[in-house]
């Protein structure tokens, strides 16, 4: 069931028999293969479906659906510019309309989130078709404290997972993907990800978000969040630079969604220690600052250094000067003000004042949803001054 | 298959911010006290930090430089000052990695007298096609209707040739002979010069003196049909062959004149406005926005693949040729009182000079290059506020090193500064010890810093390149208003308002936007939205050669608008 305003997607349209969906699989176990088989059997009529996946095939010949052999992803918890041209790859040499890319744990996915996805953009009338998973609380917090409200913000979008690992295409919008996906390539840079509601929304494609339900989200094997966190923002932000001509224009924002409840499926989740988290702020303010200084005006630093002093149990980052702390590293990223590899990586503990305040904020009763819903919020009140920043990156600033 | 240039958009020149510069003039690698290709490599990274999308290279060419270079011998390589082909090729290999465009010389109506095809002519009997690669006469009476361009060293336009017997046609100097295209070698071996450089991957082509490619008796020898004819088949060319590509016509001629060198879409893709720049300087001293609404007037309408190229100064002397002789006069008294300045008619001065090096005043003309109808070019130096050398001679004024930093020669070159190929500029204002990229660098609040900013800003919206230029007609005339409109064709308009105040005082103005009734400008710097616009006069002030760029956006409290 689409949950999104107007201008996206609000019902499933029925496919036409015989249409043609190619479903491009992570690469997985023989089990979680086996389900989302089962699945996909439950939700399609099998002669309109080619699976491809890197995996071994079956040799049984009794198989449900052509299955074709696909490259192998060196990623295997995000979607990356490899994957993309892989997908458009595929669905070109198999005369596919349309795509439904599925990473690992997608067994998670039932029939009908599935058929949402996929129907979506076989009847032509969205290009991208997005996922919104019901995650534990404390699941997904990069993509809540940074993501989606930058996505928010400077896009004007309502996606609340805009690195879903799950996706629905229109054959229109894996080209235009595996376009952006080639300039990555040809900068050898295979495997960093791509924002597929960002192009979608630049191209003025269609998009449409649906909720699936619970999903185990895929987890990186071995990179922590000192690799990850870099990895993804870096890249975000070089988006961001790309598209800077785009977002700056003024665009309508979408009606705010309601929030959305935490499945209730979840169960609760043990307090968390917030501890080491605000050490690793507190070490970094002392070891940091000289380079956040370089990055932050003097309001976010005061800031900062009140929250240094403060209490674990009164620990709480303000809103609005999160969203200035990201829109500044964006600005920072841009200009080059330093390193960007250390840029990246001084904004870590900066991220972990953010998620302890998270936690402080919902260990109070807050609905995380709607902590989330008020950080994004903030995003999009302080819009101009990102745009204001960019466009004139005068140091002396408030 | 077409070759396709290294941009991917077919109409990237209306977008490009294009910055010229001298091989010889920007880095010196080897310390020989010459710039060269390894050294301009070393400094791309400069220019992309800049905002520029379009390296414009002066001639590289073999060369005995006795014209700066547009004095060619050999079409198809690199001046060993300035590096190998290789080098030359690495050079454009690494521009094309940072998303820039290389627009190189196209000098086809004149060679070196030093060039093979030349000594061969001299030698060849008269009629045959190895002679006929150039114009000879035995009388100097032919062409006689035609000017003279370089009147501070030329007495005539033919030379006479001891080992021809014969005099040659030469429009500038008398050591560079004018080709003849009414030869067909000339034309194949014009050609076979620029697919040399397309096919190694270069994106644009500056047509040098383009009017003077045809020459008939009678005439001015200027703009002739049978000109048009030899652009229309180069033009016809690149279009089957390549890709992405553009090419530049200069012509200092009237707009009309320059007119018809963009054809119907099938000559040149640009070409400078020549007339545009001295009125610029002239408004601006004379605080009267007169002579650009004037010289707009006189604009026509272009195809829609056609772009202007608009500068504030180059590497030549800042031309008077097309102002009448009361404006040369006033010109030549209100920027040049000195007669150094001065160089065939007009003014060799860099830009800072130009304005006393006040740092307002520079802001202002850039704000016109920036936002006017065309594709802006800067010339090298100009966005540190370089200064000239008066004393040098013919227009080596504005060609002095490029400063880098306070290091010894400027940062330019490791050499014995007497190897140099000409002196930095040393003097108290615009000396390298204060005058340099380095210094500017860390000084956020220097005009090279000013500059990228104003850049960037520039490229987030199309319509400085794309849209429609209007007019508005307020009272006061030391006020220049206009508006820019880019139709994106799905209803949606990208309207922007300029207004900038040409006098050395605060202005008050009062503009009629009621077309635009209900918009809110937006100041396109700071984001700052400014009061919405109704159907009575739109009352701004501005301070003292300030400008504003203002986006006209729907109003938020009027979404009918």
């Amino acid at each position: 069931m689409a949950t999104t305003d107007s201008v996206f997607e609000s019902s499933s349209p029925s496919v036409r028999p015989g249409t043609e969906l190619l479903v491009l699989l992570a690469a997985m176990t023989p089990e979680q293969r086996e389900q989302i088989l089962a699945n996909l059997a439950t939700s399609f009529p099998a002669d309109g479906l080619v699976i491809a996946s890197p995996d071994e095939l079956p040799t049984d010949s009794e198989a449900p659906f052509r299955m074709i052999a696909a490259p192998a992803s060196e990623t295997s918890w995000t979607l990356t510019a490899a994957d993309f041209i892989n997908a458009y790859q595929l669905a070109e040499k198999n005369e596919a309309r349309a795509i439904l890319m599925l990473s690992r744990e997608s067994g998670s996915l039932g029939p009908s989130a599935l058929r949402d996805l996929a129907n979506a953009v076989l009847a032509g009338s969205t290009d991208l078709a997005v996922p919104c998973y019901d995650l534990p609380p404390r699941t997904g917090l990069v993509n809540s404290a940074i993501f989606y409200p930058l996505g928010r913000a400077l896009f004007a979008s309502p996606v609340r997972f805009p690195l879903a690992v799950d996706l629905g295409l229109s054959l229109r919008m894996a080209e235009r993907l595996a376009t952006a996906a080639h300039r990555l390539t040809a900068l050898n840079q295979a495997e960093t990800p791509l924002w597929p509601v960002n192009e979608a929304t630049v191209a003025g494609f269609a998009i449409g978000q649906f909720d699936v339900g619970l999903r185990t989200l895929p987890q990186p094997g071995g990179p922590d969040l000192n690799t990850i966190l870099p990895l993804l923002t870096g890249s975000l932000f070089s988006d961001i630079e790309a598209k800077a001509a785009f977002w700056q224009r003024s665009r309508q924002l979408p009606p705010a969604e309601k929030n959305r409840p935490m499945s209730p499926a979840s169960p609760p989740e043990a307090a968390t220690d917030i501890a080491p988290m605000l050490q690793a702020f507190r070490l970094a303010y002392t070891n940091l600052n000289e380079i956040w200084s370089l990055v932050l005006p003097p309001n976010s630093l005061v800031g900062l250094k009140r929250l240094s002093t403060s209490d674990a149990a009164a620990f709480h980052m303000p809103e609005g000067l999160w969203a200035r702390i990201v829109f500044d590293f964006v600005l920072a990223y841009r200009l080059r003000t330093i390193n960007r590899g250390h840029l990246l990586g001084s904004l870590i503990p900066l991220y972990l004042a953010w998620v302890a305040s998270h936690v402080n904020v919902t260990a109070s009763g807050v609905d995380p949803a709607s902590h989330i819903e008020t950080v994004a919020a903030a995003f999009e009140a302080d819009k101009t001054y990102l745009v204001s920043r960019w466009r004139w990156p005068d140091r002396f600033n408030p | 298959m077409k070759k396709l240039g290294s941009a991917t958009d077919p109409l990237w020149y209306k977008d490009a911010i294009i910055y010229e510069l001298h091989v010889r003039a920007f880095a010196d690698s080897n310390g020989d006290g010459i710039g060269d290709f390894p050294g301009l490599l070393t400094r791309l990274d400069y220019l992309q930090d800049l905002g520029v999308t379009c390296i414009w290279l002066l001639p590289f060419y073999p060369s005995p430089l006795r014209d700066d270079g547009y004095d060619i011998a050999n079409y198809v390589d690199v001046n060993p000052s300035y590096g190998t082909l290789n080098d030359f090729k690495a050079f454009l290999d690494a521009a094309h990695q940072r998303n820039m465009q290389v627009l190189i010389e196209l000098v086809i109506n004149h060679t070196s007298d030093e060039h093979p095809w030349f000594k061969a002519a001299r030698i060849a009997p008269p009629g045959s096609p190895a002679r006929e690669m150039y114009v000879w006469s035995q009388t100097k009476l032919l062409y006689k209707d035609a000017g003279i361009i370089f009147t501070d060293t030329e007495t005539s336009n033919w030379t006479w040739d001891e080992t021809a017997k014969a005099y040659y046609w030469h429009r500038f100097f008398s050591h560079q002979p004018d080709l003849n295209f009414d030869s067909p070698e000339v034309m194949e071996e014009v050609l076979k010069a620029m697919r040399f450089w397309l096919d190694m991957g270069v994106d644009a082509l500056r047509m040098d003196a383009i009017p003077y490619l045809v020459e008939r008796d009678g005439t001015s020898c200027e703009n002739l049909p049978e000109t048009h004819l030899v652009v229309k088949k180069i033009r016809a060319a690149i279009d089957a062959e390549y890709g992405n590509r553009f090419i530049l016509a200069e012509a200092n001629e009237t707009p009309a004149d320059v007119r018809p060198y963009f054809g119907d879409g099938d000559e040149c893709h640009m070409a400078f406005h020549f007339p545009l720049m001295p009125r610029i300087y002239m408004a601006l001293r004379q605080e009267d926005r007169r002579p650009i609404i004037d010289i707009m007037a006189e604009t026509p309408a272009i195809p829609d693949n056609c772009q202007w190229g608009l500068f504030l100064r180059n590497h030549d002397e800042l031309t008077l040729a097309l102002v009448s002789e009361d404006e040369r006069d006033y010109m030549h008294i209100a920027y040049s009182n000195d007669p150094r300045m001065r160089v065939n008619g007009g003014i060799r001065r860099r830009l800072a000079p130009l304005v006393d090096n006040n740092r307002r005043r520079i802001e202002l003309l850039n704000s016109l290059l920036l936002s006017f109808p065309g594709t802006p070019i800067l010339y090298y130096g100009d966005e540190v506020g370089m200064g000239d050398n008066i004393y040098l001679g013919d227009r080596n004024s504005v060609r002095t090193p490029m400063q880098w930093n306070s290091d010894r020669n400027a940062g330019f070159s490791k050499c014995d500064p007497a190897r140099l190929y000409l002196p930095i500029i040393m003097d108290p204002i615009y000396g390298y010890q204060t005058i340099n990229v380095e210094a500017q660098q860390s000084d956020q609040s220097s005009l090279l810093h000013w500059t990228r900013n104003m850049i960037a800003l520039r490229k987030l919206f199309q319509v400085f390149g794309r849209g429609t230029l209007h007019f508005l007609n307020p009272a006061n005339r030391k006020i220049l208003a206009y508006l820019r409109d880019l139709d994106h064709g799905d209803g949606s308009h990208e309207t922007v308002l300029c207004v900038a105040n040409l006098s050395r005082f605060a202005q008050p103005v009062s503009l009629d936007l009621a077309d635009h009734n209900g918009a809110e400008p937006v100041e396109m710097v700071g984001y700052v939205p400014f009061p919405i616009i109704t159907d009575a006069p739109y009352v701004l002030t501005l301070a003292p050669y300030s400008f504003l760029w203002l986006e006209l956006q729907p109003s938020h409290e009027n979404p009918a608008s």
